[in-house]
């Protein structure tokens, strides 16, 4: 079929109409023969211009539309369907920006009537060479698979379970309800952190669109958002479970700093220097003694235990030490408690208060530095330099350590497993640290909980929630997934699989054929961000609606 | 027992960043969204910074392109200049009463080409740009501000006040502009509401001792982020009052912390964004930042901190302090631990405490929701959800429920959302 | 680099050569063959004409006595012969490459770029005087190779290659084992094993890995560093003769766009080259246009585009070994330009072509912290 491109010039009132001559450049760019038709008009985007242009483009049979406004983050998607309203495809369309980019920014005239017509032209060439894009769809699954059964895995999987939907929860020990269920209190409001689990689990377990598998791990995990083969073991068997989801949330909890890389804490050579898990165990048990069985009398609580090791404040262990105050208080009332800390960290409208009341006749606040703990007879000596750098020491009975909150071991192997990253400390990465903190780079695939990084139970509850909202908004039961248009392809005749492609891409969209040694792009992952396409040495990626050609036919005019 | 009608739209309060990330992410889920927003533009405060911590990302390019998304959505019907009056009913089922004043301007013709700005007669001082700079009385409030559409504030205007004057209906080429558009009350009907309306700053007047209000350059952390900001009233050229540039500066942490009585947990770590804005500028300018305990939690945040460190800044701890002018300088004398000291400075930044706004228990009541003792909206159990509340059907998210980053807030808005699509998916 | 570091823990085999260096590595590589710890060698032979010499993968071990370790010329590029061997997959078979360090640089290069597989493959560099420009030894072979041999006993490079003359990098340990001669007693070589590979087939042939390496280190040192000054001078030389944009139109003027440069270059290894593809060439109306706007075209276009154009894709992997300018029919100093380049271009990265096979190309390595002075200034 012949071509016909249609070109369009806005007005955009005075805007463009005062800083350039419209005519001139109507003149200037009728010339190639398979220009159809230059007109002008007053404001295309209007409901009256959307009208006119798709009349215009059947009336004039035209195959090709090239437009001259404003920028195309204003009014490329609305000429796009004006496009598809009036028969032709929407990517067979050019927008050349002639107000910010020329009558916005340019005083004189002249130069601005020169500079519009070269856009324009170059908008014309780059049109030609075009290829129409199609929408894809593809069905999804909508179930979801949650890896991790503590109080984000259970409250991510209550939120999504409905008629529609199945969520299969994978737990890797043998039972359900993580670090929280060794709590006995969580602040600021010191309730039963059992409260707060076991209810979870009684609905978790009744619940016949979960299903639960407990002593298992993930083996493999397949596929792209929508559409994820599952492997589930269970660690007594050999056979696999598979079954398809769509989504997949990591809910995988976190570790704890071991002090004993710091040994200037005296944890693990010193009797009853305990770690914080060890010491909310020993409470939930309901009674504190020290080794000896003795009831301690005076406890040193020592934050910030490997921060300087891992390089982060940890956000709760200021809050958990004054809640290990009062657990100390409640069951040994007379007990002198000391904090040896440097800074306060109680961000949140609820937490001062907490430290507020927390304060008492025997809880110190010593603000501390250069820690160490040595043995002093039958106890402990908490040796520290205070706020003037003075040495100084205190004697106790029992210190407690309040660690750093560091990734799981089996972190990399799960990042590796789903095809994420972690950041620099281990945790699993975020697709944008402010505007998107729980999804990934590759879709899909969501990070809940202390996973992604240190925080408390209620900021863990809104993550898991949070994701939630992101999969039952995106996969819908019955709803296509209408993948990226704009995607990178790769040639198989003049690939010569370097690779260079896969290492720059941050989606895992790229897959290398073993038997034709070249790359493939996955067209339903790719989010067209062109890097592959870059880095290719041999010019065997392409962007859909960015070749080469496309480009350089349009620099070719413009420059 | 009548069947109830059930409705599936939503409306959202705010229109800041955790209101876009709800109303875009329940639109994606098909549902309608009306989108209230008391000012004449979407962002929020976000919008203010022109960069954000840690990696400081441009603010506005990363909040435009979900700004643009929201006002291109067909599913969402963004309110803007409007007011929640009343709201009865229950979840599933609420009847909203929204006041939507007049823009006098139309949404459709205006091509936001500003020529309508020059020829207004009247001139007052720009309340976005923190009184920094003036504006018109129709305007938009800074340059970028989305939607691209003024406003006709008629407290202002002549013509709106009894005078004869068209003159910005004479500059504008489209018709735009339309002094008879009169303020609507519009009713929906709406199956759940999210509240994320946002924080306000601490006024540090309220403290004579930091002497802001009283002293020449003594800058609140919105004026300071006006002045840094490449859209704001000195394009970003750092100056002082006599139009100097400054050599040093103060930056003091905690500003009505104690008349509060909670940590803002985001103030330490703008504070040091601030040093970076400081630094990028005036490259050998001296700064001083005052703080009580660094509080920088979070997995990224401790590294940034080491960086500023390494600028050269110095970080004073401070148990009480006090700003005087001093000549042509300001003094900042500081106590720690018992002793008294003092710095000179140019310049002196408040890092003021987030607090609720002030009509934010007014909205508390119309929404039949209660606030805790600082005036935040209050979840109903934070052992349960920090975004419920004692009515079912309404949810709280993002600074309105308590002080927190962006991160918090906008999960806080998908969790609100997600807690909305759960519960209507087991009808 | 310090190679006083490196080279004071790693231990080398002595071995005899009682008579010569290249029986003795002939007859390492036939032992190692009748052992079967290779099956095969790639190694220089003289051709049958005699007068020139070409890479042989040579299975039958016989033959071996006719090879060259060290050839006058290079004909092929070493890594372009282990990358046509083992582009598709490695093979069963396990092979010896006998080349020079440029060579097995480059072939490490080709390697990150999933061009050659090395897994049965055992690099073994040596000492490397340099090779002689293809065109002079062709004008008299027999000549040529007295000169050559000449050369090798006094180590004396003024009949080499232009880049050879400024190489210092003629004796660095790219691959698994280096055949040291400098600094070697009479009748004696070192062999130098630098990875496991090496060591273990040095261990195969019964070879013990127990002396030190401080006589070859310095020779090596001293030579390189006279080596790096002749560099630096040579290279700014032809910075000022070659540089800015009028200098650069001069030296390739004589250009013939025959792309023989970029054939014979190991690192050029697209299927189809960018410069040879649709994209660069354009229709009359486009033709038409440039010569409309400028005045004139020159034919065949955009010569600069393609040697700037292929400097760019090949820069940071280029190793020196100065190819390109033996295949040039207009005689243009095109090794030298690209080396001169190439040295500044890898510096930018703190890289070096071919020196770890585990130290990613620049072009896939991101690094938050580097190249701050191209960072605009606030203003």
């Amino acid at each position: 079929m012949e071509r016909k491109i249609g070109v369009y010039i806005c007005e955009c009132g005075p805007n463009i109409s005062e800083k350039i001559d419209i005519d001139k450049v109507i003149d200037a760019v009728s010339l190639p023969e398979d220009v159809a038709v230059v007109k002008r008009y007053k404001l295309l985007c209007s409901v009256d211009g959307k009208k006119f242009l798709e009349d215009e483009i059947k009336k004039q049979g035209l195959t090709h539309l090239v437009i001259a406004a404003c920028s195309p983050k204003q009014h490329e998607k609305t000429f796009m369907e004006v496009c598809e309203n009036a028969g032709i495809n929407p990517y067979l369309y050019q927008l050349a920006n002639i107000r910010e980019q020329c009558a916005w920014v340019t005083d004189d005239k002249d130069e601005a009537t020169k500079k519009a017509i070269r856009l324009v032209k170059a908008a014309i060439r780059r049109v030609r060479y075009h290829f129409p894009l199609e929408k894809k769809e593809i069905a999804c699954n909508p179930d979801v698979l949650v890896i991790g059964g503590g109080v984000a895995g259970l409250e991510a999987s209550l939120q999504l379970a409905s008629s529609d939907r199945r969520v299969y929860l994978v737990e890797k020990t043998s039972s359900l309800g993580g670090m929280v269920d060794n709590f006995e209190k969580t602040f600021p409001n010191m309730q039963p952190g059992s409260n707060l689990i076991k209810q979870k689990i009684l609905d978790v377990n009744k619940n016949e669109n979960i299903k639960v598998f407990t002593d298992s791990i993930v083996e493999e995990l397949l596929g792209f958002f929508g559409s994820f083969e599952v492997k589930v073991k269970a660690k007594e068997q050999d056979a696999f479970v598979e079954f398809d989801v769509g989504a997949v949330v990591l809910a995988t909890g976190s570790s704890f700093f071991d002090p004993k890389q710091t040994p200037q804490y005296g944890y693990g050579t010193l009797d009853n220097v305990f770690t914080a898990i060890e010491f909310e165990k020993m409470n939930k048990s309901g009674k504190i003694s020290l080794k000896n069985g003795k009831t301690p009398k005076n406890v040193a609580i020592v934050h910030c235990v490997g921060r300087n090791e891992k390089g982060y404040c940890s956000q709760i262990c200021c809050m958990y030490s004054l809640k290990f105050a009062r657990y100390l208080k409640e069951k040994i009332p007379d007990v002198n408690v000391f904090h040896f800390y440097s800074d306060m960290c109680i961000p949140g409208k609820s937490q001062q208060k907490f430290y507020d009341q927390t304060k008492g006749k025997h809880i110190n606040f010593i603000r501390s530095s250069n820690i160490e703990v040595t043995k002093k007879g039958d106890n402990v000596q908490i040796n520290y330099s205070d706020e003037d750098g003075k040495a100084n020491n205190l004697p106790a009975n029992m210190v407690i350590l309040s660690p750093a909150i560091t990734p799981t071991s089996d972190s990399s192997q799960l990042a590796e497993l789903a095809g994420i990253s972690q950041d620099d400390s281990g945790f699993f990465a975020e697709e944008h640290e402010k505007l998107n903190p729980i999804s990934t780079s590759t879709e899909g695939i969501y990070i809940v909980g202390s996973a992604q990084g240190p925080k408390d139970i209620p900021d863990t509850l809104i993550q898991a929630e949070a994701a939630t909202g992101k999969i039952l908004s995106s996969l819908v039961p019955g709803r296509k997934i209408e993948p990226e248009v704009k995607v990178a392809h790769i040639s198989e005749s003049f690939c010569i699989g370097c690779k260079n492609c896969m290492s720059v891409c941050s989606y895992g969209t790229i897959t290398f054929d073993e038997e034709k040694k070249v790359c493939v792009v996955n067209e339903v992952i790719c989010r067209g961000c062109g890097n592959c396409v870059a880095a290719c040495p041999s010019g065997a990626a392409t962007l859909k609606h960015f070749t080469f050609k496309q480009l350089y036919q349009e620099i070719l005019e413009a420059v | 027992m009548e069947e109830k009608e059930i409705h599936s739209d939503v409306l959202v309060i705010g229109a800041g960043l955790a209101g876009i990330e709800a109303s875009l992410l329940l639109s994606s889920s098909d549902r309608k969204v009306h989108l209230v927003e008391k000012t004449s533009y979407t962002g929020g405060t976000v919008i203010k910074f022109e960069e954000v911590f840690s990696n400081m990302e441009c603010s506005t390019c990363m909040v435009s392109p979900r700004q643009q998304e929201l006002l291109q959505d067909k599913n969402i019907n963004l309110l803007t200049l409007s007011e929640v009056e009343e709201v009865k009913g229950s979840l599933g089922n609420f009847t909203v009463k929204i006041n939507k004043k007049a823009r006098y301007v139309d949404l459709q013709n205006c091509i936001g080409c500003n020529a309508c700005f020059e020829p207004c007669p009247v001139s007052l001082k720009n309340e976005f740009e923190e009184g920094l700079s003036e504006r018109k009385a129709i305007y938009t409030p800074c340059a970028g501000a989305l939607p691209n559409v003024p406003m006709i504030d008629t407290e202002h205007c002549l013509r709106f006040n009894g005078k004869e004057c068209t003159a910005c209906q004479e500059a504008c080429m489209f018709e735009a502009i339309d002094f008879n558009q009169k303020d609507e009350q519009l009713k929906l009907n709406v199956e759940a509401i999210i509240a994320a309306t946002g924080f306000t700053l601490f006024d540090s007047k309220q403290i004579p001792k930091y002497g802001y209000g009283k002293i020449d350059d003594v800058y609140s952390a919105f004026e300071f982020e006006r002045l840094y900001a490449s859209n704001g009233p000195t394009e970003g050229k750092l100056r002082l009052k006599n139009g100097k540039t400054p050599k040093s500066a103060a930056i003091i942490h905690c500003v009505g912390r104690d008349q509060k009585g909670y940590c803002s947990s985001v103030c330490c770590l703008y504070s040091l964004k601030f040093n970076h804005y400081l630094k990028s500028k005036i490259p050998e300018m001296e700064i001083d930042e005052f703080y009580t305990d660094l509080c920088i939690p979070g997995k990224s945040h401790q590294k940034f901190y080491e960086k500023m460190k390494e600028t050269g800044t110095n970080l004073i701890r401070f148990q009480d302090i006090n700003v005087d002018k001093q000549g042509e300088g300001i003094t900042v004398t500081y106590t720690n631990g018992g002793k008294k000291s003092s710095r000179t400075v140019d310049m002196v930044i408040l890092s003021p405490a987030i607090e609720p706004r002030a009509d934010s228990s007014k909205l508390a009541k119309i929404l039949g929701i209660s606030h805790d003792d600082y005036g935040f909206f209050k979840e109903e159990d934070p052992d349960v959800s920090s975004v419920t509340t004692s009515k079912p059907g309404v949810f709280i998210a993002g600074c309105a429920q308590g002080p927190k980053n962006i991160q918090d807030s906008v999960s806080q808005a998908s969790a609100a959302v997600g807690k909305i699509l759960s519960q209507s998916g087991d009808k | 680099m310090s190679k006083s570091k490196e080279t004071s823990t790693i231990k080398t085999a002595v071995l005899p050569a009682k008579s010569g260096t290249k029986k003795a590595i002939l007859d390492f590589l036939k032992n190692a063959m009748d052992k079967k710890n290779f099956d095969a060698v790639i190694i220089p032979m003289r051709v049958p004409a005699g007068d020139s010499f070409v890479y042989v993968l040579i299975k039958d071990v016989s033959l071996l006595k006719d090879a060259f370790p060290l050839s006058p010329v290079m004909s092929v590029q070493g890594a372009r012969v282990v990358s046509s061997v083992t582009r598709l997959g490695k093979g069963d078979m396990k092979i010896a490459a006998v080349m020079r360090p440029c060579e097995i640089r480059a072939t490490i290069e080709l390697a990150k770029f999933g061009q050659v597989d090395l897994e049965n493959v055992t690099l073994i560099s040596m000492d490397c005087p340099g090779v002689m420009p293809i065109s002079d030894f062709l004008s008299d072979p027999e000549k040529g190779m007295k000169l050559f041999d000449d050369a090798v006993t006094s180590w004396d490079d003024s009949i080499m290659r232009p880049v050879c003359k400024i190489c210092d990098k003629s004796s660095m340990i790219a691959g698994d084992i280096h055949i040291g001669t400098l600094g070697a007693k009479k009748d004696t070589f070192f062999m130098i094993p630098k990875t496991q590979k090496g060591n273990d087939t040095l261990e195969k042939s019964d070879i013990k890995i127990d002396a030190d390496l401080d006589e070859w280190h310095n020779k090596v040192t001293t030579l390189s560093e006279e080596k790096k000054k002749k560099r630096n001078s040579a290279n700014k030389d032809l910075k000022v003769k070659t540089g800015g944009i009028d200098n650069l139109i001069d030296t390739f003027s004589q250009c013939i766009n025959c792309h023989n440069c970029m054939k014979v270059c190991p690192i050029c290894f697209c299927r189809l080259c960018y410069f040879d593809s649709e994209n660069v060439k354009h229709s009359a109306e486009n033709y038409l246009q440039i010569a409309e706007n400028k005045g004139s075209i020159r034919f065949l276009p955009d010569t600069i585009l393609f040697q700037t154009g292929r400097m760019m894709h090949m820069s940071v992997s280029c190793v020196s070994c100065g190819s390109c300018e033996d295949a040039c029919p207009a005689s243009i100093p095109v090794g030298q330009i690209f080396s001169m380049i190439a040295d500044e271009t890898q510096k930018a990265f703190d890289y070096v072509s071919g020196r770890d096979i585990n130290e990613p190309t620049p072009l896939v390595a991101y690094k938050k912290d580097e190249l701050h002075e191209m960072e605009d200034a606030h203003d």
